[in-house]
């Protein structure tokens, strides 16, 4: 990158907010999907909202493309760098600015752990919802971007729901307040449509969270059953009642022997394994737990399990929340899949997904939020093996192909990012992506802010993936790419 | 009015469904606000065929083009302020699937809001979303204004409730977005397009949740001495975490007006009442009403009363849902205001609206949904006095400034449209504004769906262009 550029960069965030370094600049190559590596020009490391606005404006002058990035632990690769353009790391931007506990706010930066919003409030009885997996090292600008689920969304809700405002940079550097303290704000709602865009609209830099009381009681079921199909047929039954859990996850055989051997979580070695947790009212609570065995009971549970301590029910969440990394105790290699199917075609889709296995030659473990239908297939291969990465990435598309086909989505809580954007066009007709790029145009109508994720390239052409390539008209300059 | 935009409307519609003579028009120039507005044109489509050929003509001849509902809006969000064509959903009002399993019903936008609700209780189910007029208002206006309802505190506004909307853009073409599933990959344009009042793109099917009925429904009438009582009793509820479905407030002298008209069983000689209603399971709901009724003594609530049955209950729900209509019985004009504070601040915001009514010398009583701070003042004016009318809007005003000095909201579920337009850039930025006008030419750069809506007219000035659609562009070209 020219060096009158990078000495902008430094008059902003100072000599060590710049990282210019190839080895330094590795570290940035890949966010947690590593198989996209990108080694970016530069990476500044603001430490403030002035800092990233200047960054940006810089940016915006020069016309050079930016990708904002939290812990890096995203799974679709929407912090994937650009070659030709700078990661801004907020990493530094990483304090808890005001805990309004009378009206269950919390204002952050983006660089604030999701776990220490909790850790913040737990004292005064309140938690923050949202909880993916990675909930101790992954950042709140980054559950924005990807709009991250977790176990408990079931009942809580996504991040979207506990997002109520944001301060943004747009990408001109401008900066702009979407939404506020209060719900359902006049005007469009703007800040709805940038949790989950994945970076593409400008970068956030303070974060209105809302938080949540904790329920008086919480209780964790393990049930053991021979098959994921019976396993499913409990979680429907449990729907069916008009129960709405705190979280319903499944876990299949292969699954259950990898947190075994990561964790030793104390998992009954069965087909599918149902963890139910509910929470609420004691009263409330103690009634549908019996109920949920019954219903478990029913379906052919042979081993049923409620935790008895705190301590108990931690061991019994370690094992799910271990499940990805456990993987590496049984294969060299792993590609976690992200799709979601309606419920009720649950077992169709898996005994599909079995299928594919067989016919690929390659193992398959599923662990699921099974209550809303988000599936976690792990394709599990060895890359020393010539072609089998190949192999497995493909098996990992087939899968989503099957949840589009059963009336799902390509992605339910990790995001569209680099690896999933050739797949919109199968979900969304030409028109539907169209309607999206107009409020992109709104927001970023030169496409610098993580310009090339989400969406199919090249945007003129018929969307087919691949390298881009520059459209006739384009060349002829009679349209510009947007 | 243009007689060869007449003919093509009925040629594309049929004569029934086009009305221009002046007599008719008159009907329409009016909605629940106080403001008015006459179009040029009236037109009834059937259809999703119907909505593009409407939305082709008024793109060739280049005039507005509003949609309307059922009219019951508050804040002229169903007026052709700048004329043109008002496209009314009255024939647009079937219930085209009802998917029980997945807790789904799909419906064109004339579907009346209570309607759903009837076609589904037979499951078990209902449609959440509560307005107080939702016996007559529609489903596509819900969407349009982001409706909100007394049982918003539990269950969320209407964009809780929508996950997918069929779309006649303004070019002509219709676009689905969302669906029958939650979180879709891409931008949240479910949740962008609810509430944002017809000015994006002209809704034409709605999927919604249904939700569960509950096992049990308790309703709470807690009464007072003092209103500071009432709100304290709320925000030691929201201290303790405790959510019920239900939290609604009537002042005094909204109670007498009401229990005259409705004959509720109101006391009316209490400062305020709280109207409390807590559902789920038997057990729970047990626990719960006695863990309120509990607060409400704690805060000095002379009475807390529980409704015996379903008669006692609905009578105080129609006493609530009624209010407005009881206000007519007392005044030639009422003006009905919708604001929003954190719920930390009801007592000073009362104090605060009181004395606003004195300085400009309106009676103004209240009723609100206490539980999520959303506030209706009402003003009593009489419309025939211009005097009155501005000073109305002036009161009106003021409150609105110090709903958003506590850290509020110019409107919690009325909607923006018309009314509250110019009083937008006391909530946002320059800065702000320019992004929500951009949004809205990016979609319709023309301009034409339900202009001066919204956003502040302005004379230009700070007014940002995005650059048109290279898509649209070049498959024009």
């Amino acid at each position: 990158m020219d060096s009158r550029i990078l000495d902008q960069f430094r008059a902003i965030v100072g000599k060590d907010g710049l990282i210019t370094e190839p080895e330094q600049l590795r570290t940035y190559e890949c966010d947690g999907l590593t198989n996209f590596r990108v080694v970016p020009s530069a990476v500044v490391l603001p430490t403030s909202t002035e800092q990233v606005q200047g960054v940006v404006r810089t940016c915006h002058r020069e016309r050079i493309p930016f990708v904002a990035r939290g812990s890096g632990t995203g799974l679709s690769g929407g912090a994937l760098p650009i070659e030709s353009g700078i990661v801004i790391s907020l990493a530094r931007l990483n304090r808890i600015l005001e805990v309004d506990l009378a009206n269950a706010r919390v204002v952050v930066e983006p660089g604030v752990i999701n776990a220490s919003v909790t850790q913040q409030v737990s004292p005064n009885g309140f938690f923050y919802a949202p909880d993916p997996s990675s909930q101790q090292v992954c950042s709140i600008g980054g559950n924005v971007a990807e709009n991250s689920g977790g176990a408990h969304c079931l009942k809580y809700g996504f991040t979207t729901t506990h997002v109520l405002g944001l301060e943004v940079v747009l990408p001109d550097g401008s900066l702009v307040h979407l939404g506020g303290k209060t719900l359902d704000r006049p005007g469009y709602d703007l800040a709805g449509v940038f949790v989950g865009s994945e970076g593409t609209l400008g970068i956030a830099t303070k974060i209105i969270l809302r938080i949540v009381k904790r329920p008086e009681i919480i209780q964790t079921l393990l049930a053991a059953f021979n098959s994921t199909n019976e396993a499913g047929a409990a979680v429907s039954g449990i729907i069916a009642a008009g129960m709405l859990p705190a979280a319903i996850e499944m876990m299949d055989n292969l699954a259950i022997q990898a947190a075994e051997a990561a964790v030793h979580a104390g998992y009954p070695n069965c087909g599918g394994l149902l963890l139910v947790e509910l929470d609420g009212p004691a009263a409330e609570v103690e009634l549908l737990m019996a109920q949920v065995k019954e219903i478990c009971t029913e379906c052919g549970a042979w081993e049923i399990r409620v935790a008895q301590s705190e301590e108990e029910r931690a061991v019994i969440w370690k094992g799910r929340k271990a499940a990805f990394a456990a993987m590496g105790r049984i294969s060299p290699n792993y590609i976690v899949q992200d799709g979601v199917i309606p419920r009720t075609a649950l077992p169709q889709v898996l005994s599909e997904i079995e299928r594919l296995s067989a016919e690929a030659g390659l193992r398959v473990a599923n662990v699921f939020h099974a209550g809303d239908g988000n599936l976690h297939p792990l394709v599990l291969y060895d890359r020393r093996i010539p072609g089998q990465e190949h192999l497995a990435e493909e098996l990992a598309f087939s899968i989503l192909g099957l949840c589009v086909k059963a009336g799902g989505s390509i992605t339910g809580e990790h995001g569209v990012g680099e690896e999933k954007k050739k797949f919109m066009s199968v979900m969304f007709a030409e028109p539907d992506l169209d309607t999206m790029q107009r409020v992109r145009c709104a927001f970023d109508p030169e496409r610098l802010s993580n310009p090339d994720k989400v969406f199919p390239r090249p945007r003129l052409c018929a969307e087919k993936p691949g390298p881009y390539q520059p459209h006739p008209l384009e060349v002829a300059g009679v349209a510009e790419l947007f | 009015m243009d007689k060869k935009l007449v003919r093509e409307l009925e040629q594309a519609l049929g004569k029934d469904a086009v009305l221009w003579k002046t007599e008719d028009l008159m009907l329409y120039e009016y909605d629940g606000s106080v403001e008015q507005a006459r179009p040029e044109y009236v037109v009834f489509p059937r259809s999703t065929r119907d909505v593009v050929q409407i939305m082709l003509l008024a793109n060739r001849f280049q005039v507005p083009l509003v949609g309307r509902g059922a009219g019951t809006g508050l804040s002229g969000g169903a007026l052709a302020r700048h004329g043109g064509i008002l496209l009314v959903f009255s024939r647009m009002n079937r219930i085209l699937e009802l998917d029980f399993e997945n807790q789904r019903a799909v419906v064109q936008p004339g579907v009346v809001n209570l309607d759903l609700t009837r076609a589904v209780e037979h499951a078990g189910l209902y449609f959440a979303p509560d307005p107080s007029s939702q016996k007559a208002c529609t489903i596509g206006g819900n969407v349009a204004e982001n409706a909100g309802g007394p049982h918003t505190l539990a269950y969320g506004v209407t964009a809780n409730h929508v996950t997918g909307l069929e779309l006649v853009l303004p070019e002509g073409d219709v676009v689905r977005i969302g669906g029958k599933v939650t979180d879709s990959p891409g931008y949240d344009l479910t949740g962008l397009l609810v509430g944002s009042e017809g000015t994006l793109a002209i809704v034409t099917e709605v999927t919604v949740k249904l939700t569960r009925l509950p096992e049990a429904v308790k309703t709470l009438l807690a009464v007072y001495d003092a209103v500071d009582d009432a709100t304290e009793t709320v925000a030691e509820m929201t201290a303790r975490g405790i959510t019920p479905a239900a939290c609604e407030m009537l002042d005094g002298w909204m109670l007498r007006a009401v229990e005259d008209f409705v004959h509720a069983g109101f006391p009316t000689d209490s400062a305020a009442v709280l109207l409390i209603e807590v559902e789920g399971l038997r057990e729970g709901v047990e626990a719960q009403a006695d863990e309120i009724s509990e607060v409400c003594r704690l805060h000095h609530a002379r009475e807390v009363r529980v409704a015996r049955d379903a008669r006692e209950r609905d009578l105080l729900w129609k006493g609530r849902k009624n209010a407005f209509g009881a206000i007519g019985r007392l005044s030639p004009t009422y003006y009905v205001q919708d604001g929003v504070i954190p719920r930390t601040k009801l007592p000073a915001t009362l104090r605060r609206i009181d004395e606003i009514g004195k300085t400009y010398g309106f009676r103004i009583g209240n009723i609100f949904h206490a539980g999520d701070g959303n506030l209706h003042p009402i003003i009593l004016f009489d419309a025939r006095d211009k005097e009155q009318f501005d000073r109305a809007v002036a009161a009106s005003n003021e409150i609105m400034k110090f709903c958003v000095e506590m850290g509020g909201a110019l409107t919690g579920e009325h909607g923006v449209g018309m009314e509250k337009n110019e009083l937008m850039p006391l909530m946002f930025s320059e800065a702000d504004l320019n992004l929500m006008r951009r949004v809205r030419d990016c979609f319709n750069p023309a301009g034409l769906l339900n202009p001066g809506k919204i956003l502040p007219l302005g004379k230009g000035c700070g007014e940002i262009r995005a650059r048109p659609l290279p898509v649209s562009a070049t498959s024009r070209a």
